[in-house]
């Protein structure tokens, strides 16, 4: 039923950690492209792909080739992580003997396409889609290509076959990354125009500026434009893909190359590179302190929520928070689920309901299917048994699950049992019912004593601070362990929310950047501490992170 | 005398009547290679892909992992000589478990210099070189319309890569029908003892009338149609060795990497007597008129002529 976004996320990190310690053991390999790519993988993977990997040749998966095949490393993850093969053999990659080879081979089951030479892995998948026809079998084929890779001209050659052929079983992905071996592709061979100078920030934002697209339209393909990041936006275009009849559809993905590690994002360096040892434990760490922030639109107008949720969309929020109360479990009423059905059509941004309600039990079935990705009930109203029905139900049907706290309230015992497949603990700063209240300050004590219980017991989802979080205290949420940030009327209440949230993002990597730097200088004092910030070579990153270090004393 | 190309599409619309899995791919060279007649006859699975040999070369291979049998056509000079790279990343290289490359079969025409009037940019005499470098390829070079039709219905039967290089004109038939065709064994076309000729394409009909004028001098000469390069019949060719003595070699090829660098390997390795390799002698062709075809031929010494000349003087080299 839901996206089971939290789950595909959860992947996606795994996946991740796979690409850095295979890559590092190897010595070798190409972090950057696959990590650029690892949403699209991941929501392919734990979504929309149709496969079995304990029968990977089944005639009727969906296939996947990889035609930006150097980008092996990631392909791989996911296949681990998928099932294809255990985790641990990723220690092989590149290794004489291995199934996983430099680039995707045959020799592994389950992949579907020797890379390597590029250019020439859409045309493999137009042989695939026209078998399909010819069989008249329904499997979909997924194609990713890389944006360097489209200097190739038999990129263009089968950009006209799939059209004259109608391949609507086609479905191409082209991994928008703007970085090649040699540079950015805009200076090494621009699809989009040239670039003068070395700042690519500016051309990713501008659309106008985007001519990819117009290019496959011209040849015929449906083209959808998304942010290749966003798992909501990737899971949508393939379903917009799959009900488009008659023509391939090309998903031009906007992405960044390296993305999630600081010192790789946006760094030719990091085609094809392998991270050093002593590093991998920062980038770890890095992956592991990813975050997220989420407006709460009851903060806003409440006479008009539609407009609310457009504003959080463009100010490119991860997700949106909305606080249903029902006047009984707290004094104030908001909306419920058909408020929240009704906001559904309106976007595909995540929706996490927060439901403050008495028997919260009742009404799952009606939050989820209203089109909650992720549903939160409060400890105070459930017990072992309600909440295990609740925890099971949405685990079934693909919906996050998410467990509140009130400020006066300790984590109960029994909900311990389910803290290793939680997506989201919501740790309360403010008492519920009204927004606009400030943070209870003896909320870092509370959670120092929670993450003691939390680490014990496995958990691995978000811990999200709810309730008067502003610029001022965020960082000391994030420092508590909040990896997620709801922020009311210090958000929604601001005329300029895009704004807004880039300060409340900036904010919060201040505070991460913190963290490795205090991890580093724990592991290496500060020969390492330096090593790690020398890394960061694009833009003002080092300046940034040397004046951190320097005044925490670390340098 | 028999057209290749009519004889091959004739054959691939008699097999995918047979079977269902028989698909036909070109480039834009499908009324000349006759494979349009295919297409007539089974729309669904025929492809022409446009002028885009690379493209050609991976959709088939897309459509050989999905269990069909590919069979991909176009001139010489665009398959090898353009696309090597995804014939052989695309082709010879990816192996499914238990298998050896991908099930696609690489018909081409207008092999060698007998393509005539276009001139040297179509004449490819570097394809047998470098298909035979390539893992997981076998590579034939019919003689005759004969042997098109047997080996097109041979590698539709066997699993894996291959390549058939046919020739623009009409040739001479030379093989019987009841002639039988297996990959990596060589036909011995007229039995002899002081020399061996080993042939290939349409030098087979020279050898053996160089054989014959041999014959009226009292030299005795063994005459091969090796229309198996890859593999080729090591045991024919020692054999040869061991019984004749001495080996010429000819091909409308480059004389490096071809049927005679293929058989020089073979017997300096197997039981080493004196060699001669009739071909292009390193040097690219020119257009010549189909009536001067013979002309230009002459020109590299691929003639039953010069077939006679090296015969005689190689005998002397005997060991």
């Amino acid at each position: 039923m839901g996206l089971n976004y939290y789950h595909i996320k959860k992947n996606i990190l795994r996946a991740r950690k796979l690409v850095i310690k295979s890559t590092s053991i190897a010595g070798s390999g190409h972090p950057g492209g696959s990590f650029s790519m690892a949403e699209i993988l991941g929501c392919l993977f734990y979504k929309n792909l149709k496969f079995d990997p304990k029968n990977p040749s089944w005639e009727d998966r969906d296939r996947l080739v990889l035609s930006k095949g150097h980008a092996a490393p990631g392909l791989f993850s996911n296949m681990a992580v998928a099932g294809y093969f255990p985790e641990s053999e990723m220690e092989t990659l590149r290794e004489f003997g291995s199934k996983l080879q430099g680039h995707p081979d045959l020799k592994c089951p389950g992949v579907e396409f020797c890379g390597g030479s590029l250019g020439t892995g859409l045309s493999y998948s137009i042989g695939i889609a026209l078998a399909a026809k010819i069989d008249k079998k329904d499997h979909h084929v997924y194609t990713i290509i890389g944006d360097g890779e489209s200097d190739e001209g038999q990129i263009w050659e089968a950009a006209m076959t799939a059209s004259k052929y109608k391949l609507d079983n086609l479905t191409a992905f082209l991994d928008r990354n703007f970085i090649q071996q040699d540079s950015y592709t805009e200076k090494v061979m621009p699809l989009d125009e040239e670039l003068t100078g070395n700042d690519i920030s500016e051309m990713w934002k501008d659309a106008s500026r985007w001519k990819t697209g117009d290019k496959w339209r011209s040849f015929g393909w449906n083209v959808i434009e998304i942010d290749g990041h966003r798992i909501e936006q990737i899971d949508s275009a393939v379903s917009k893909a799959k009900d488009t009849k008659g023509v391939p559809t090309i998903i031009i993905s906007r992405t960044v190359k390296g993305k999630s590690i600081e010192h790789m994002e946006d760094n030719p360096q990091w085609h094809g590179k392998a991270p050093d040892k002593d590093i991998v434990p920062l980038i770890n760490l890095e992956l592991d302190s990813q975050f997220m922030i989420a407006p709460s639109i009851i903060a806003g107008d409440m006479t008009n929520l539609a407009n609310e949720v457009k504003r959080c969309v463009s100010g490119r929020a991860d997700y949106i928070h909305l606080d249903v109360m029902d006047g009984h479990f707290v004094p104030t009423k908001t909306f419920d689920f058909n408020k929240i059905k009704e906001l559904r059509s309106l976007t595909v941004i995540p929706f996490d309901s927060h439901l403050m309600i008495s028997e919260p039990e009742k009404h799952i079935r009606d939050y989820a299917e209203a089109g909650s990705d992720i549903i939160t009930v409060h400890t105070e109203v459930c017990d072992e048994s309600s909440f295990g029905e609740i925890h099971d139900w949405l685990k079934q049907n693909q919906v996050g699950v998410g467990l509140a706290i009130n400020p006066d309230t300790d984590l109960p015992e029994w909900s311990y049992k389910f803290l290793a497949s939680l997506d989201q603990l919501i740790v309360m700063s403010v008492f519920p019912g009204k927004s606009g209240q400030k943070y209870i300050p003896e909320t870092h004590e509370k959670m120092n004593k929670l993450n003691s219980i939390l680490n014990e017991h496995k958990f691995t989802g978000y811990i999200e601070a709810d309730g008067g979080v502003n610029l001022e205290n965020i960082g000391s949420c994030f420092e508590d362990g909040a990896r997620a940030f709801v922020g009311g009327s210090a958000i929604i209440g601001q005329p300029d929310i895009r704004e807004t949230i880039r300060d409340f993002r900036n904010q919060t990597l201040r505070a991460r950047r913190k963290l490795l730097i205090e991890k580093a200088h724990q592991l290496g004092e500060s020969d390492l501490v330096n090593k790690w910030i020398g890394l960061h070579v694009v833009g003002e990153k080092k300046d940034q992170i040397t004046k951190i270090a320097q005044e925490e004393g670390l340098l | 005398m028999g057209d290749m190309r009519t004889e091959y599409a004739k054959t691939l619309v008699e097999i995918g009547k047979e079977n269902p899995r028989v698909v036909v791919l070109g480039a834009d060279t499908t009324d000349s290679l006759k494979t349009s007649a295919f297409g007539k006859e089974f729309p669904n699975r025929f492809f022409n892909v446009g002028i885009a040999e690379g493209n050609l070369v991976s959709v088939s291979a897309g459509l050989a992992v999905s269990g069909k049998i590919s069979f991909a056509s176009t001139y010489a000079i665009f398959l090898p000589g353009r696309a090597v790279d995804q014939i052989r990343n695309g082709i010879a290289y990816p192996s499914p478990p238990g298998k050896k490359g991908l099930n696609v079969k690489l018909v081409v025409s207008h092999g060698g210099l007998s393509v005539g009037p276009d001139g040297g940019s179509h004449q490819q005499i570097e394809d047998i070189a470098i298909m035979r470098a390539i893992p997981n390829f076998r590579v034939f070079i019919p003689a005759d319309t004969v042997t098109v039709s047997k080996l097109v219905k041979l590698m539709a039967n066997e699993y894996g890569p291959f390549y058939m290089r046919m020739a623009r004109s009409k040739t001479p038939i030379v093989h019987s029908d009841s002639q039988e065709f297996q990959v990596g064994q060589g036909i011995t076309l007229r039995d002899g003892s002081d020399c061996t000729i080993a042939a290939c394409g349409i030098t087979v009909r020279m050898a053996q009338e160089a054989a014959e004028t041999l014959q009226q001098e009292g030299i005795s000469c063994r005459v091969l149609d090796l229309f198996s390069i890859k593999p080729i019949d090591e045991n024919l060719l020692e054999k040869a060795a061991r019984e004749t003595g001495c080996i010429v070699t000819s091909e409308e090829h480059n004389i490096f990497g071809g049927l005679g660098s293929a058989v020089a390997e073979t017997v300096s390795e197997r039981y080493p007597v004196p060699i001669k390799r009739i071909g292009a002698q390193d040097m690219f062709g020119e257009s010549a008129r189909d009536n001067e075809i013979p002309l230009l031929l002459e020109k590299h010494g691929i003639t039953s002529f010069n077939m006679v000349k090296q015969v005689k003087e190689i005998r002397s080299k005997k060991l």
